[in-house]
């Protein structure tokens, strides 16, 4: 077993950052200004807020958010190839990975251009290009018989071209588009079709989102995003692709406009297939889910392969995020569902008799509740052999109260303590609190880390380890929340008590806010972002309205002028 | 010049990969004077290293030692190593962040990091490195004439923040690492123009193609710039040199190399591919240097807050938390030293690559210089000092196969002091590099 109290002089005094005002962060050796706008925002309690609150920032003007050239992130490129073209080959899969801030990939300003990626951009290009004119030329520019192949090159460009900008091309565009066709037209119509669209795939008005295309303007203020661009950004935020024709329609006749136009838009988009991908994706990136590839989680007594159950994991609990976000559609549902998603390998591990049919949950009240009791969750907050406490307190601390909690300081060994067939995981651990340097940070998450001591490293549910009765009891401490702090009753009697927590649906409203946006939320954000989470707050978080309140919010409409951002 | 190509490189290779022998007569003999091509590597492991297994033991001079345990696998290249000792990351010790990240991104670039949203040790938040890495200006000066400026790899290095990032084209600006075998394949291979038996060059299709498709998007990316905001106008122009780069190369005389088939796609995230994955990066990377189609590239493998396992070494510990043991656990000393021992045997396999291509009177290898370090000392103190950093190559700007003391004084030299000599080794003709308050040129030991 690893002593920690071994380690002489130890700096562990930060406790994990408390976002409320009143509760200010203790110690922290390092970068003690810190959290910045992601501290401000976080736990509902940013000190800002709109209309009669208490706030100290009046929202009385109109809001712009930021609008800067955003590059099409890898899945919102894929589905818009497969939207245009018809071409389901995914080809950001060779794209170089994206950054990552504060959890999210599709961060703007973290995700510029670099030379790996241009290649990229130029090999996925020549393969959609000859793909589409082999296979579908016909439906793609269609050139009838006897037509000239000229004109039908002009009319792929300005019909087609307008599918691939989002918007109509200026007459200087589509002129350069024209010349390309035109001097590639002797190589045969085909051929110059495909140059002509391999060139429209590289062209930046094509690879990033431009939200605010207008001639540079002394316009001071929030100026209205237009049809086109509002188009794009409802079809981005909630599909991850490009605007559908009912969306382009709606944009040509003056049909969105104002926010009951938009808030009628984003709800038909919600109906779609792609709107349950980007919640798939959302939750991904907020729970942190791309860390469960690769995880090795083995137990003694199963004979599984170190990642076998990674697949299974993650289809189960993609089934279980869809029906909680669109069935059940509550924070309330998302946290308290005792429904298990199972596929027939996790049904007998987890000796629940699965239904035939894996999209038809079980249901194991009593056992589990919602998604911080998730098979896949307890696997990903776990280590390769043992549960972990500590990862868990940090997850609930971090991913649904938004308070950041720093990894140990320097000296502490972090290493978990080796297991042991005579003792429980939670009698293991208990050095964390004995240890008074590492009290401060782990009363906090073992606190509530030991509460999940119920689900072991593969997600199972057990009352006996080792032999001894599991004690899942656990505690809140320094969670900047009254309401949630004291003692609590194992995994079930803590998810329950934040199903209806205020400070999480403020958070889960500021990372989705954050996703919607792809930046993380600063002063321009806080208007809209108190809006929106007063909106999600009253509909008593409501995944599909704080979707939609998202859209309405004064960020998601406007932008600054141009010269005077 | 003439590039003969030894088989070996390719038997080897073609563990992994079906790799055709790229006996072609160069092509690039046109305009290439005699002198030698140069490559350059960076590479990083994380979480320190055990020192007690790092710096030599029985040593008597520079010349005379013995290699300690982690260095083994690099026996038969010792005449091409440089052991350089107390050498501190002194640019590490201050600026936003945490140990670690601070270090990782420092450790090429020799700046602070930004302020920013990256959390690491007690609370401390940081961005991404302040300026450009010492691997892409060398790549600004010699790579330039390839098809490639340089090849960003990486072995699960799969956090994709600061910590996962070794090389940035400028401030700010992270170069992503490929982290996929077959990714890399693709990006050196699959648009190639080959040459056909006699050496010739078909009249290229493709190449004009892509030409006039590119002429055509520079236009289309100037038609946008003339209607958005300055900044964004700053982003576009960064996107328009990308592309005529892209262009510029494309004008260039292909190569002399014959196209190796692709490798089986692998999972970057998985345990038990990782070795394979690692090897195939080194073995396309030595390829890629053997045809000259790219002379810069990083290497990286892993993350400072892994936590991932070794089970091929039978090392089952959780990486980071594993480094913050004491080093004399012996537990944690006989894991950190085998896995440091396997990244010692990569660059091992690289340099009996690139010895086994023989180019003009040398081998590549003799042509090849990389640097191998850390984020940090000792992963259980996360020191900044004394960093254990090994050289291989380089032997025609300084006397290699050597350990030295580089401590002026009583004062160890700034990293940043190193990074000048690598530059001026690769004909980068500067003085300084990074934060100028700790550089006071080229690392004097080495001079």
């Amino acid at each position: 077993m690893i002593g920690l109290a071994a380690l002489g002089v130890l700096a562990c005094s930060n406790a994990p950052r408390t976002p409320s005002p009143g509760t200010p962060a203790t110690g922290g050796s390092g970068g003690s200004a810190g959290m910045g706008t992601a501290a401000m925002s976080a736990g509902g309690s940013s000190g800002m807020s709109t209309g009669g609150s208490s706030g100290t920032l009046a929202c009385t003007t109109t809001s712009p958010g930021v609008a800067p050239l955003r590059l099409l992130t890898h899945l919102q490129y894929d589905n818009t190839v497969a939207d245009l073209l018809g071409d389901t080959t995914r080809p950001s899969q060779q794209f170089p990975a994206e950054n990552v801030v504060l959890g999210f990939s599709n961060n703007v300003a973290a995700n510029q251009v670099n030379p790996t990626l241009i290649a990229a951009y130029q090999s996925a290009a020549e393969s959609l290009a000859a793909t589409a004119v082999s296979s579908r030329l016909a439906t793609l520019a269609p050139c009838a018989d006897g037509a000239a192949n000229g004109e039908c090159g002009h009319t792929f460009v300005t019909t087609f071209g307008a599918k691939v900008f989002r918007r109509a091309l200026t007459a200087n565009e589509a002129a350069n588009f024209d010349a390309l066709f035109d001097a590639t037209l002797p190589s045969g119509y085909p051929k110059a079709i495909e140059l002509t669209l391999r060139a429209m795939l590289q062209s930046p008005q094509f690879l990033y989102r431009v939200d605010a295309l207008h001639a540079p303007t002394s316009e001071s203020g929030a100026i209205a995003l237009g049809a086109d661009e509002l188009a794009s950004r409802l079809s981005y935020f909630l599909t991850n692709s490009t605007p559908d024709d009912t969306l382009l329609a709606a944009a040509a006749n003056d049909q969105l406009v104002s926010a009951t136009d938009i808030e009628t838009q984003a709800r038909r988009l919600l109906g779609t297939t792609r709107a349950k991908q980007m919640a798939q994706d959302f939750m991904g990136q907020w729970l942190g889910l791309d860390q469960l590839s690769g995880a090795a989680r083995q137990a003694p007594d199963e004979n599984f392969g170190p990642t076998e159950l990674v697949p299974d994991w993650k289809s189960s609990l993609g089934a279980f995020i869809d029906d909680a976000v669109w069935n059940d559609g509550t924070v309330s549902g998302l946290l308290t569902s005792p429904k298990l998603f199972l596929t027939p390998k996790l049904a007998t591990l987890y000796g629940v008799s699965a239904p035939s049919d894996p999209s038809v949950p079980a249901s194991v009240p009593t056992q589990r509740s919602g998604l911080l009791t998730q098979p896949a969750i307890m696997a990903l907050l776990a280590h390769s052999d043992q549960s972990g406490p500590v990862q868990r307190g940090v997850f609930v601390l971090q991913q649904l109260l938004c308070m950041q909690v720093a990894p140990p300081p320097p000296n502490v060994v972090a290493v978990p303590p080796a297991v042991d067939q005579t003792a429980t995981t939670r009698e293991r651990f208990a050095q964390h609190i004995a240890d008074q340097s590492c009290a401060s940070c782990h009363v906090s998450l073992d606190g509530i880390g030991f509460g999940f001591e119920r689900y072991d490293q593969l997600g199972r549910y057990r009352e006996m380890e080792n032999g001894l009765p599991v004690d899942d009891s656990g505690q809140v401490v320094g969670s900047g929340d009254p309401s949630l702090e004291g003692p609590f009753n194992g995994a079930l009697e803590l998810s329950s008590k934040l199903a209806t927590n205020e400070t999480v649906r403020s958070c889960i409203a500021t990372q989705w806010y954050r996703y919607a946006m792809g930046r993380v939320e600063d002063t321009t954000d806080q208007c809209s972002l108190n809006d929106v989470k007063a909106r999600f707050s009253s509909s008593n978080g409501n995944f599909r309205e704080l979707l939609v309140a998202i859209t309405l919010s004064d960020a998601f409409r406007y932008r600054p002028a141009l010269e005077n951002p | 010049m003439k590039r003969r190509i030894d088989r070996r490189l390719f038997l080897r290779a073609a563990s992994g990969l079906a790799v055709a022998l790229p006996l072609l007569p160069s092509l690039r003999a046109h305009g290439e004077s005699a002198s030698p091509i140069r490559r350059f590597v960076t590479m990083y492991t994380p979480n320190g290293q055990i020192h007690s297994a790092w710096w030599p033991t029985s040593v008597v001079s520079q010349t005379d030692f013995a290699l300690n345990d982690i260095h083994q696998p690099l026996a038969a290249h010792k005449s091409r190593l440089t052991l350089l000792k107390n050498i501190d990351l002194q640019t590490a010790g201050s600026g936003p962040g945490g140990p670690h990240q601070r270090g990782i991104g420092t450790l090429f670039t020799g700046q602070y990091l930004q302020t920013g949203n990256f959390v690491d040790g007690c609370g401390s938040t940081a961005g991404w490195a302040d300026g450009i890495s010492v691997d892409q200006v060398i790549a600004a000066q010699i790579g330039q004439t390839t098809p490639y400026p340089s090849l960003e790899l990486g072995v699960r290095a799969t956090d994709n923040d600061v910590q996962g990032r070794i090389a940035y084209s400028g401030a700010g600006a992270p170069l992503p690492p490929l982290t996929q075998p077959l990714d890399v394949y693709n990006r050196i291979f699959k648009d190639l123009v080959v040459p056909d038996q006699s050496g010739a060059v078909a009249t290229d299709a493709m190449l004009a193609e892509r030409q006039s498709v590119l002429d055509t998007v520079v236009s289309q990316i100037s038609e946008l710039e003339t209607r958005v905001s300055t900044e964004d106008k700053q982003k576009l122009d960064a996107h328009l040199t990308l592309v005529r780069d892209v262009e510029r190369r494309l004008a260039q005389v292909p190569l002399a190399c014959a196209k190796p088939a692709g490798p089986a796609a692998m999972d970057p995230t998985s345990e038990t591919d990782m070795p394979n994955i690692a090897t195939l990066e080194i073995d396309l990377l030595s390829i890629a240097f053997a045809c000259d189609l790219v002379r810069v590239a990083s290497f990286e493998v892993s993350t400072g807050l892994n936590r991932i396992r070794y089970p091929w070494l039978n090392s089952m510990g959780e990486g980071h938390p594993l480094s913050h043991m004491d080093p004399a656990d012996p537990t944690a000393h006989s894991e950190l030293v085998a896995r440091a021992q396997w990244h010692s045997g990569l660059v091992a396999r690289l340099f009996d690559n690139l010895a086994s291509v023989t180019e003009g009177d040398s081998t590549i290898a003799d042509n090849t210089l990389l640097m191998w370090s850390t984020e940090v000392s000792e992963g259980n103190v996360h020191s900044h000092t004394n960093m254990p950093i090994v050289l291989m190559g380089g032997g025609w700007h300084f006397q290699s196969g050597r350990f030295i003391d580089c401590v002026e004084g009583s004062t160890n030299p700034s990293h940043t002091n190193l990074l000048v000599t690598l530059l001026n080794a690769m004909g980068v003709e500067q003085q300084t590099f990074g934060r100028a308050e700790f550089c006071t040129g080229p690392l004097k030991a080495l001079t």
